[in-house]
Order: C-alpha cells, then sequence, then structure tokens
C-alpha cells in the first residue's frame, strides 16, 4: 500500500492529490509513513483553503443565510493548526488537522482546543456556524515569529507567538485569547466595525465579550462566579499583574515597572482621546467591557445565555453600521434585550443599566 | 546613526512597552553598531517606502512599528505592520525590539 501511496502523493501531476476522499487521507494522516503524512495534511490543508475560498464566495451572494448549502456543513468543526517554526512566514506548515489526535506540543494542542471550544460557543449557544456562518475553516498558526509577544488576526487566520518567557507566556496559554481571535472574524463578517476609535474600541470589546464567554463556559461559570480576566496566566512571574485586562475592574489588571500600568477605563468620564493604538481600541474597550460585566452579573446566571445572546443579536443586527460608537451600540443592545426578552423586562433594564454605570444613558 | 524606534497595538495597549526607544549607534559596542549598520544597509532602509505595508481589512490586534533613521545628512521614516514579510527588514526589526528590551530592563548594553 506505501508504494501505491507514494506514486499518488509524489507524482509530478500535482492534480492527482484531491482524487483522494478526506476519509483516506484522514487515515493516511494517522497512519501513512512520515513523509505520506506530511503530505496527506497538505493536501487536507489545501483543500480546506479551496472550501474557504468557496464559502467567502458565498458570503458574498445575495443569498439568504443558513440556506442549503450550510445545513450541509452545520456543526462541523473544520480546524487546522499550521506551525511558522518561529519565523513570520504564514501559514507554515500543517501540524494537526481536524479529528486527528492530540501530539506533544503544547501549544498545538491548545490553540486546536480553543477553536474547538470558540466553535461548540457559536454553535451550541447561538447556532452560527463558524466565522461566516457558512462553516468556514477555522485556520490558526502557532510559534510564529522570534520570541513574538503577541496574538493577532491578520483578516482571515488566528496567529500566536510563544512569548519572550521574561514579559510573556505563550498566547495560547490563555483560551479567552483564542476566542477573542476568532471573535473578530465573526465581527468583521457582521459588522465590519472600523478599527479605530469608538468603533475600534467596539470591536475590541465584543471580542473580549467573547473570548471571555468561552472561557466561563469551559469552566461552566456563572456571571458571578467568573473572575472576567482577559489573558489570566500570559504574565510570566516577572510581570506584577494578573491579566492583560480585568472586564470587572478595568485598570487594575497589571501595574508594573516595566510594562506600566492598566490604562484602561471603566467610564466615559475617564475616556481615553488618543490616536495611539489605533485611537485607544484596547483602552476604551474597557468601558464598553465594562458596561457587558455590569449587565450580565445584573441579569444573573450563565452570562453567555441571555446577556450573550443579546450582545450576539445586536452583532448580527442589520441597523448595527461600522461607524457606530458606543451610544448607537448601546441603543441597540437595549433594543435587542427587549426584542428578545420582552420591553420592560429585567433583562432590558440590565442593559441600560450596565450602560448608565458606565456613563452611557440609553433614553 | 541614530534611530528611534515605536512600537504600538498588539493584542493589549502597555504603556511601558509603547514608549518610543532612542537608540545612538555611537553608544553601542563596536560589534553592535558594526551590525546595526549591516542590517540597515541589508534591508535597504532609506530605499523603502513611507508605508511599508497595511493591515488588511478586518484584521486585528496586530502590532505596528515606526522607524526613523538619521544617518549623516539622510533621515528616513518608514511604518510598518505585522507581519513582516521582508526577512532582511525582519532582521533590523528583530534587533531593535532587542535593544528596546535592554533598554526597558536597564541592561542598555550601552558603554
Amino acid at each position: 500500500m506505501n508504494k501505491e501511496l507514494n506514486r499518488v502523493f509524489f507524482s509530478p501531476s500535482r492534480a492527482v492529490r484531491h482524487i483522494l476522499p478526506p476519509h483516506i487521507l484522514r487515515s493516511i494522516a494517522e497512519k501513512g509513513t512520515s513523509r505520506q503524512r506530511a503530505r496527506a495534511l497538505q493536501t487536507m490543508a489545501m483543500d480546506n483553503t479551496f472550501r474557504a475560498i468557496r464559502a467567502g464566495a458565498q458570503a458574498k451572494a445575495p443569498l439568504p443565510r443558513k440556506g442549503v448549502r450550510a445545513l450541509a456543513l452545520e456543526g462541523q468543526k473544520q480546524r487546522t493548526i499550521f506551525d511558522a517554526h518561529n519565523t513570520q512566514t504564514l501559514p507554515g506548515d500543517v501540524v494537526r488537522i481536524e479529528g486527528s489526535q492530540p501530539g506533544s506540543d503544547l501549544a498545538v494542542n491548545e490553540a486546536y482546543d480553543g477553536l474547538g471550544a470558540t466553535y461548540d460557543l457559536f454553535w451550541d449557544i447561538y447556532e452560527r456556524n463558524s466565522i461566516d456562518d457558512e462553516g468556514m475553516p477555522l485556520n490558526a498558526t502557532v510559534h510564529f515569529g522570534n520570541e513574538y509577544n503577541n496574538a493577532f488576526w491578520n483578516g482571515e487566520r488566528m496567529v500566536f507567538g510563544d512569548g519572550d518567557g521574561e514579559l510573556f507566556n505563550r498566547f495560547t496559554i490563555s483560551i479567552d485569547v483564542i476566542g477573542h481571535e476568532l471573535a473578530h472574524g465573526v465581527t468583521e463578517d457582521e459588522a465590519g466595525l472600523v478599527y479605530f476609535f469608538q468603533p475600534g474600541a467596539l470591536n475590541e470589546s465584543i471580542s473580549d465579550v467573547f473570548g471571555s464567554l468561552v472561557r466561563q463556559r469551559v469552566l461552566n461559570q456563572t456571571a458571578t462566579q467568573a473572575d472576567w480576566l482577559i489573558g489570566a496566566g500570559l504574565f510570566t512571574q516577572n510581570v506584577h499583574g494578573v491579566a492583560l485586562r480585568s472586564m470587572k475592574a478595568p485598570g487594575t489588571a497589571y501595574d508594573d515597572p516595566v510594562i506600566g500600568k492598566d490604562p484602561q477605563p471603566a467610564h466615559m468620564k475617564n475616556f481615553k482621546y488618543t490616536f495611539e493604538d489605533n485611537g485607544g481600541v484596547h483602552i476604551n474597550s474597557g468601558i464598553p467591557n465594562h458596561a457587558f460585566y455590569l449587565a450580565a452579573t445584573q441579569i444573573g446566571g450563565y452570562a453567555w445565555q441571555k446577556a450573550g445572546h443579546i450582545w450576539y443579536e445586536t452583532l448580527r443586527d442589520s441597523k448595527l453600521r461600522p461607524n457606530f460608537g458606543f451610544l448607537r451600540f448601546a441603543r441597540l443592545t437595549v433594543a435587542n434585550a427587549a426584542r428578545l426578552y420582552g420591553a420592560g423586562q429585567s433583562e432590558e433594564q440590565a442593559v441600560r443599566d450596565g450602560w448608565a454605570k458606565v456613563g452611557i444613558k440609553v433614553t | 546613526m541614530r534611530i528611534e524606534f515605536k512600537m504600538e497595538g498588539g493584542f493589549a495597549h502597555f504603556p511601558g512597552l509603547s514608549k518610543p526607544v532612542r537608540i545612538d549607534a555611537d553608544q553601542l559596542s563596536r560589534e553592535e553598531s558594526a551590525q546595526l549598520e549591516q542590517l540597515v544597509q541589508k534591508a535597504r532602509f532609506f530605499d523603502l517606502p513611507g508605508k511599508v505595508n497595511v493591515a488588511r481589512k478586518g484584521a486585528a490586534d496586530y502590532y505596528q512599528y515606526t522607524i526613523t533613521i538619521q544617518m549623516g545628512k539622510q533621515s528616513h521614516t518608514i511604518k510598518l505592520v505585522d507581519p513582516v514579510e521582508d526577512t532582511n527588514l525582519n532582521e533590523l526589526l528583530l534587533f531593535l525590539k532587542k535593544k528596546s528590551k535592554e533598554t526597558r530592563s536597564g541592561r542598555s548594553g550601552q558603554r
């Protein structure tokens, strides 16, 4: 069988690769020789890319959402993890595909599991089929760059650095960071919130909200049990701080001689006007973050259920425009709370109160 | 040769890490000064456009860098974002990141 496989995989005609059905490729990826395994993984990754291109084209077509094609892929995760081997070259080599067993690389396994937990939150709770609601494959690259202190969304994939070990640990260590990056894809697909000033801070906040909800759901915590931290565990012991941000108490996550003090405001009176950081997108996001925390704790129970549902439906609301600031977004959350749970009910009140407490009055 | 290097953005905004760092080649050891000069030349820094690359639409949490180099009468500023595909420019960036880190932790390596 190995000889036969070698003929198929290493034949000069690249087209031949695509005749193998996915379940066979998967089996080779698990049981073949190392060279065959590598080629099978590559082929499957390429296949996922074409699927993504097709899904992208579908998303642009003026068809109703969740059509027949979407049903065919419902609930099917398509995760692929790549390794950049400490270079800045994307995407890197495929190291884990959907359904394959965990290996010895912690970052690979964390990325795989984190993408899974994020997909599951969106699918199980909000019935959203991946980033584009059309089953888009989830691609992540780990070991990006050299001692690289960051995680980012490049517009089509999640990218994670290993951290320098001096200030930061690996960026896959906290599952909410993974959820945060994937949520950027959802926000871009639904609302396209401009990554600057208030719309950018909302974009950031929405990622923190769903990132935190992924973590809370994995830990099975209610709104009052959760710590509402973003990036807990990312700092090494050298840093005075518990996390990168706190939705419960913005501005208190860290205070350190090297990295400085957490600059996030929790109230409009401390709103920061700046051109740094795309106009303070990671700074002023503290305000809508805290409003969500306040609304979720006032509603009670699991935050991903009612509060998360209200925020998710706001994100999908066709009235949400790319240039919306805090106030107009807040109005939409209140309107969606009333639409989903009844006008004048406690949910609507909790959302209204949450915004009021951060200095945003929805009349 | 004088360099001003600024990093901003990323997954979080850290005030201590986004302060501009100034590097004066005269203050570096002879080896480091020579290395820096070579990196600047290899990156063809003075031929690079002011905006080397821009973030893709919908991208988020990427680092942004501003590098100004003054050499003799020449002065040039470039802006770029991750990922940096130009490997020569990336080498220069890694050097500047290393020096910034040393400056922050007080191990400047300066004479």
